[in-house]
Order: C-alpha cells, then structure tokens, then sequence
C-alpha cells in the first residue's frame, strides 16, 4: 500500500511533540513485546495504538507510564530524554493512565479514590478543596457522578469515568487509556468519544489503545499500528480506510462479513425455562431465564459482562447449582445433572478462559483432546487409556484443524493462545454434539483465528447443531447469530430477530434501558 | 545492586527430564560435599566418615541387602507422598499412617491369629493398607466436602495416632512382664518370609518394588491416573469436562494413605515384629525427600528410597567406627532437600544478563 502523507520528521517540530520513543525495546522472557519501536505523540492529538492481542500496545503504554522499563532505547517527553522508573515519575511528568482493570477501592468513595495517594491528607482528610476541583472537571466535560458514592455502588461505566478523573485530578498532559470500551455500552463509549474530543480541544493529548478499527476511525487523529512488537507505521487517521488499517494490523487482505448461509431453523432442541442460578457471593446471577434454542440456530447472547454470563454458562455446563427451573434437552431434563452426564446427553462446551477452564496446561496436546471422553471407549480399553487411539486421534484432530505444533507430544501451554483454542474446537466438535454452548470463543485471537472459529460455529449450525453463543462482543453477535438475547443483571431483556436488530436498541437494553425508561 | 539491576530471571520453556535427572544428582554430589564440611567443622575425618558410611550402606553383599531392608519403608512411604504430589495434593501424614497401618495390620493379627500363615497374611496386609487408608480418606473427605487444608489434617493425624499408639502400649498391647512399652514379639508362623537365607531381606521389599509398578502404571496409564495428574495441573478445567473432582480428591489420599499403611505393615511384619513408639524414625517425613529426589515418578523412587535406605543404614557403621552421630544422617536428608530444591529452581529458570537500557 502506498503512504502518500507521511507525517513530518520530528526533528522540525519537537516542540509541540508530547511524548516520543526512540527505539524502544522491551523483552520477557524470549518473547519481544517491543522491537525498536519508535512513536511520537503531538500535543492536542488523539492518537490510537492499534494492533492484535500480544501486538505490543499494552507493552509500550505501560513503558511510556514506567510499569515496565524497556531493555532498551530511548523515552523523550516534550523532547527531553527522561527515565520514567515508576508510575510516580510519570504521574510527576504528567502522564496519566486508566488500565483495563481498574484500580479503586470498593468501600470509598468517588473523592475519596481520587484524592488518595495525591496529597498528604492527616487523620481527617477535609476535601471540600478537592470536591471543588473535581467537580469543575465534572462539569467541564459534563460527567454526571455523585462523588460521595462508594464505588461498589457504581455502575463499571460510571467506575470509569472516576479513573479518568484521577488521572485528570493531578493536572497531566498526557492520559492513556488502554481498551477503555471493553467495558462499556455502545452508547457510553460514544459518549466516552465525544468528552476525549473536548479534552482533545481543552489541549490535552490522549494516547488510546483498541484492536477496534471502528473505534480508531470514530476518534483518532493519528494511529500506530503495531504487529508481533514491530511498529508497522504511523499514519494520519483520515488517509485511511478501515480496511487498509486492517491490512495493516493483520499483514493481509481481511474479509469483515461473515458469510453465513441461509439455512432453515429446525426444531427445539434445548429448552430453559425459568432458571435461577446464584454466583460465588451467593447473590441471585440468573433470575428466571427462559428460553429456546433450536437446531441449526445460533442464539447470541448479548450483553456487558458480569451480568450473569459465565454464571448461566456454567449452570448449563453442570458445574453450578441450579438452584430453580429446569433446562431441558430434547424434552429430557438435564437441570442437575454432572457434567459428564451433561455432555453425553450431546452437549459441548467451549469456555471463556482456555488455559483455565478448557486445557490442562502441563498435559500434552494428545493427552488434552481425549479429555472428557478418557473413561469411554474407544478412548478406554480394557483398564487402560489406549494409548494407540489417542495418537491416531490426536493426529486426526491436528491435521483436520490444522493446529500448528511441532509434536502431539508438545505440552498445550506451549502453544499460542490461537492454537490451543483449535485444540478445543477439535477436542469438542469431534464428540458430534448437538448442542453447543460457547463463551467468549474468539477473545484474544488473532483475525485469522477468529475467521477460522467463526467458519467452524457455522458449518457446525449447518450440520444442525444448536449454538448459545455468549460474547461480549457485540459485532460477533451481530454477525453470527440467528436470534439475539440481550441479557441484564441476569435477567433477558429482549430477543431479536438478527435480520431486524438494530445495534442502538441492543446497545440500550445492554445498559438496563427499557422502552419505558425513555 | 545495581550489578543486580542488569539480571533478570526467566523461566526455560523446556527442560528435559536428562537434565532434571543431572540435576537431582548434582545437588546429591553438592550436599554430600557440604555433609564433609560439617564432618570436618566438628572435628571428624570425613575421608573416614565417608568410607565407613558407604561401606556400611553398599559396601559389600550383607550391606547391600540390610540397605535394601531399610529402603522398603522409604520407597513406600516416597510413593505415598508421589501419587498425592502429582495431584497437588499435600499429604504430609504418611508418618501417622504409616503407624495406623501398623496399628491396624497388629490388630488383624490378634483376632485372626487362628487362622493358616497365608489367609492371615493377606487379611493383615488388607487391614493395614485400610488403617493407613482410612486416615488419608478423612483428610479428602474434610478436604472435598468441607475445604478443610489437607496439610493441616494430616499433619495433625500424626500427632493423633501417636498418642492413640502411646496409650495402647501403655495399656491393653503392652507387653506383659515388660518394663518396655512395645506389644509382644511376632510369632514366626506370622513374619513375611526372608528371601535371602541368612539376611533380613524379605518378602517386603519385593512388595514395595511391584507397588512401584502398579503406580507407575497407574499414573502412566489409567483414567484415574490421568484424572489425578489433569486435577494436580488444572482443577477448573478438570470440573468443566466432567472429572468427578471431589471424589478424585479423597480416591488420591486413600491410596497414598493405604501405601503409607502398607509400610507400617510390612516394617511390622517383615523387619521388626513388634510395634514400638519407634517402629518408624520418620520415615514417612523421609518419603517426602525421596519423593521429591525421584522426580514424582514412581520408578525413579525406587533408587532414591535405596538411597537413603543406604544413608541410613551406613550411619549405624559410620557411628560405630568414627566419631561421627548418626544423628548427623538427619541434617544430611535436609540438607539433600534443599539442595534438590534448589537446583530444580536453577534447572527451570535461568539469569540472563541484559543490555544496558542506555
């Protein structure tokens, strides 16, 4: 692809440069999480880090904030060279970072997280100071927060905005969010945009990390695309189109739609009907679920996460307590089954968390694809595991679903995060189910990973299997399902014909927003 | 520390089990070579301590089989702790049953004791693999059902059965007429039979080398086996594809806790006929080492528990003829255990040195 407005050099126009890297590497272990990698961000600039997970944009954002220091190269900061050894130099430097997962304590309240650690505060903080201060901010980018309110009484959205506040409490320069909309509705990340444009305005820079092309597009001036740790180039937002920038990340031609078949639904096959389950805090997670799915359907489900997803995953799956209801199977009851009785009945399962709910890590490949069916024949013979048919299977499985790996011997934790999910498409798709239950199937993949999971769900939906397909989201769903659930605070708040869903009216009902409320 | 500041640990992606075999024998080199140093701290000579202690233990055909005596115990006792380990699974009571089973397989005598050698024989060995496994069940039962740590349960249940055992001798097993507290002698029609003429070598050790079999293929080759090792490395994900987790859990700690009984019987029966406080010197604590030194692997324990049966036996020698304590063979095992512990952490790391940042 030709690049026709390369951005000018540095040397010209350092002044107005925030912060840049010169060279930056940085290693773990074998792996480089950044190869010379060489970035500078302007002042008064939106400026994304784009990139596929394990690309290297975490990495570098948590060098330029002195989590990590790099193996080598170069930190400038309006065109100084500094050594940013810890989070406090950065935040004296006047850098701010809000990290994926928050860092507030639950039993305080919103002025209270943002003034600690700031300022000495003695026995009895007074923060009417500091109130004042917050609350300009508030109403400058018109944030709407009780700041007496303890945290836990907030929504994950609202918990948000108090990280940015804290960063912006301290007066920074430079704010780095890294994958602030993973946690937000469609209608609160637009809003999350347009108060980053006001800062932008307000002479702000904001370094904003996303594997989303939609959102680099939305709101970026200039983007950094980063793949395998290398800085593949940076490129002004509006020279470009979403595909060259998925070219770009990907390192080749990337087809977005799904092509999915029309094919004709078939008959019920599971069946839930008003199910309660609990999750680990003994709280109600799932209050009284109905529904459908039907053979050669994919049913999405739906909604932020934490509310109820892995807790109605795991009660279909058979390791949490149906505690009212009952889910059946072709008009069996499997409500409280085990699990191994569940996945005879012909149901298989592809969790959210491979390395911790779908493989035995230390286990070799071979040995992991026979898990489940290991105390049946033909995986069983006589006493004994048969070591003959594992091989065979193994092999079978590694040449069908290309699972790239020098031997079935290899052990699976060994393997990238890409590969060992085939390992349990191979592992749970060769079991022939008839229903299938997934969450989160494509979280952390590469796009061509994903290409390939999402081929496998819908040649499985052509084969007549039934699909519950949780995902946070939202295009997934969009683009796979044959009917959308929208699920809140355990409860369904609508169901869609994906033909006629619209991602506004989703997005809504994902924030708990019913018809009435508007 | 700032010379510190240029190396970083990392862990290897690969270590083969050649160099984890090395290294479980450099460290056994390392901590031989820091024994002769305390040898000589305290004034002995450990050219003579050394001669007289593998003389003791290997040095000749009687050595070897008394070293084998003694190694039964430890090779039972390393399996116990094995099969547990492989399922993260921390049975630290093999000491107490160890005892129970010694307690439970005397007890079968007394009230079999009309019945022929063989069917006695057999109703003992079952009676002490239950004793010893009933005591590992409560620690799964408590631990699968009411998450109570299995380290403190059976860590306290050697100190229950040591006492249950110091009442009983001073009562109702005690010897008659004697001023010891130990139960009478064994008759001989009961002792498991010598299998060497003229040495303690008996039936015993070769029982102890096909349960190092049986485990082996346990662990290599069964649904169980399997079951134990997919719990010891990921117990979620065991759950979610239907391994029954509980029940594996208290299935472990029976067998480990029923092989730790098969010892206390067979050191009973085989080796010194009557229970005494001191039937076992730690040996279930010393199972953990050998354990450990054999790599969890149920046949390489097999020359690790001779090992230290050897170290053992040459002690007895080495106090005899030197001025050495055999007390000292209990630093040694300590010593043997953080060497080993050590050098496995160097063989699955490594410091590497890294560029300057500037």
């Amino acid at each position: 692809m030709t690049m026709e407005k390369t951005p000018e050099p540095l040397e010209n126009n350092s002044a107005e440069l925030v912060i840049q890297t010169k060279g930056l590497t940085k290693r773990f272990l074998n792996v480089v999480a950044n190869d010379n990698v060489s970035v500078d961000v302007r002042k008064g600039e939106i400026h994304c880090f784009l990139g596929e997970n394990g690309a290297g944009k975490t990495t570098l954002a948590e060098c330029l904030y002195g989590y990590y220091q790099p193996d080598g190269g170069q930190i400038l900061f309006k065109g100084k060279p500094v050594k940013i050894t810890s989070p406090n130099v950065a935040i004296k430097l006047g850098i701010g970072m809000v990290h994926q997962h928050f860092i507030l304590i639950e039993t305080l309240t919103v002025i209270e997280n943002i003034v600690l650690g700031t300022e000495p505060m003695g026995l009895i903080p007074k923060l009417t100071e500091a109130e004042a201060k917050v609350q300009a901010l508030c109403d400058t980018y018109g944030v709407d927060i009780d700041l007496k309110a303890c945290i836990w009484q907030l929504s994950v959205g609202q918990q948000q905005w108090v990280e940015i506040l804290k960063a912006l409490y301290v007066g920074i320069d430079l704010l780095i969010l890294d994958e602030p909309t993973a946690v937000l509705t469609p209608q609160e990340s637009e809003r999350l945009f347009e108060v980053l444009q006001q800062m932008k305005e307000n002479g702000l820079s904001i370094i904003f990390i996303t594997h989303k092309l939609k959102e680099v597009m939305r709101v970026s001036d200039r983007v950094t695309i980063l793949r395998k740790g290398k800085l593949v180039d940076t490129v002004n937002t509006a020279d470009m189109t979403r595909e060259d920038l998925a070219c770009m990340m990907v390192g080749r031609e990337v087809v977005f739609r799904v092509a999915k078949d029309d094919v004709e639904r078939g008959e019920p096959i599971l069946k839930i009907n008003d199910l309660h389950v609990k999750n680990d805090w003994d709280q109600g997670a799932i209050c009284g679920i109905d529904l459908t799915l039907h053979k050669n359907e994919i049913v999405g489900v739906a909604g932020v996460g934490g509310n109820g997803q892995r807790e109605l995953f795991e009660a279909l799956v058979g390791i949490r307590k149906v505690e009212q209801g009952d889910v059946k199977m072709n008009g069996d009851s499997i409500t409280h089954l085990s699990p191994r009785q569940i996945m005879a009945k012909g149901i298989g399962h592809v969790p959210e968390d491979r390395i911790r709910m779908g493989l035995i890590p230390d286990f070799s490949v071979a040995e992991n694809l026979i898990l489940g069916q290991h105390r049946d024949p033909p995986a069983r013979k006589g006493l004994n595991i048969d070591s003959q048919y594992v091989k065979s299977f193994a092999e079978e499985c590694v040449s069908d679903f290309d699972i790239a790996t020098p031997s079935i011997e290899q052990q699976t934790q060994l393997l990238s995060g890409g590969n060992q999910q085939k390992v349990i498409l191979a592992r749970e798709l060769n079991q022939k189910p008839r229903v299938i239950l997934t969450n989160q199937p494509t979280r952390g993949l590469d796009v061509g990973v994903i290409e390939y999971v999402h081929g496998q769900l819908l040649e499985m939906r052509k084969e007549g299997v039934g699909i519950l397909l949780f995902s946070e989201d939202l295009d997934e769903i969009m683009n796979l399902s044959d009917r959308i659930v929208v699920l809140f605070k355990g409860q369904i708040m609508g169901i869609f014909d994906s033909q006629e869903a619209r991602v506004d009216e989703i997005g809504l009902l994902m924030a708990g927003v019913t018809e009435d409320d508007q | 520390m700032n010379l510190l500041k240029n190396y970083r640990i990392e862990k290897r992606d690969h270590v083969s089990p050649l160099v984890l075999a090395l290294s479980a024998l450099v460290s056994l080199v390392a901590a031989l070579m820091v024994t002769a140093l305390l040898v000589t701290i305290s004034g002995g000579d450990w050219k003579e301590a050394f001669s007289s202690l593998f003389g003791g233990a290997f040095g000749d055909k009687d050595a070897i089989l008394e070293t084998l005596v003694k190694s039964t115990p430890l090779i039972l006792t390393g399996l116990a702790a094995a099969i547990a380990f492989r399922g993260k699974i921390w049975n630290i009571g093999a000491e107490g049953q160890l005892f129970a089973g010694a307690i439970g397989s005397y007890w079968a005598f007394v009230t079999f004791e009309s019945l022929p050698t063989v069917p006695l024989l057999i109703i003992v060995f079952i009676a002490g693999c239950a004793a010893g496994g009933a005591l590992g069940l409560l620690a799964g039962v408590l631990k699968a059902y009411f998450h109570v740590d299995e380290i403190i349960t059976t860590v306290m249940t050697n100190y229950i059965v040591a006492y249950m055992l110091a009442l009983i001798l001073s009562g109702p097993w005690k010897e008659a007429g004697s001023v010891y507290r130990h139960t009478p002698a064994l008759p001989d029609f009961v002792k498991l039979p010598i299998i060497v003429p003229g040495t303690r070598l008996n039936l015993g050790f070769i029982l102890a080398l096909l349960a190092a079999g049986l485990f082996y293929y346990l662990l290599k080759k069964t649904p169980l086996g399997y079951e134990i090792r997919a719990l010891g490395s990921n117990p979620m994900a065991s759950r979610f594809k239907g391994i029954a987790v509980s029940r594996t859990m208290i299935t472990t700690l029976f067998i480990s806790g029923a092989v730790a009984g098969m010892a206390g019987m067979i050191e009973l029966f085989g080796s010194q006929y009557r229970i005494r406080m001191d039937l076992s010197t730690g040996y279930g604590f010393t199972g953990i080492i050998v354990a450990l030194l054999g790599g969890l692997n149920p046949l390489a324990i097999i020359p690790a528990g001779i090992f230290f049966g050897g170290l053992i036996n040459g002690s007895v020698r080495m106090q005899i003829f030197t001025k050495v304590p055999a007390a000292l063979m209990s630093a040694v095992q300590a010593i043997i255990l953080l060497f080993l512990l050590a050098s496995q952490a160097i063989v699955r790391y490594r410091i590497r040195r890294v560029d300057d940042v500037d």
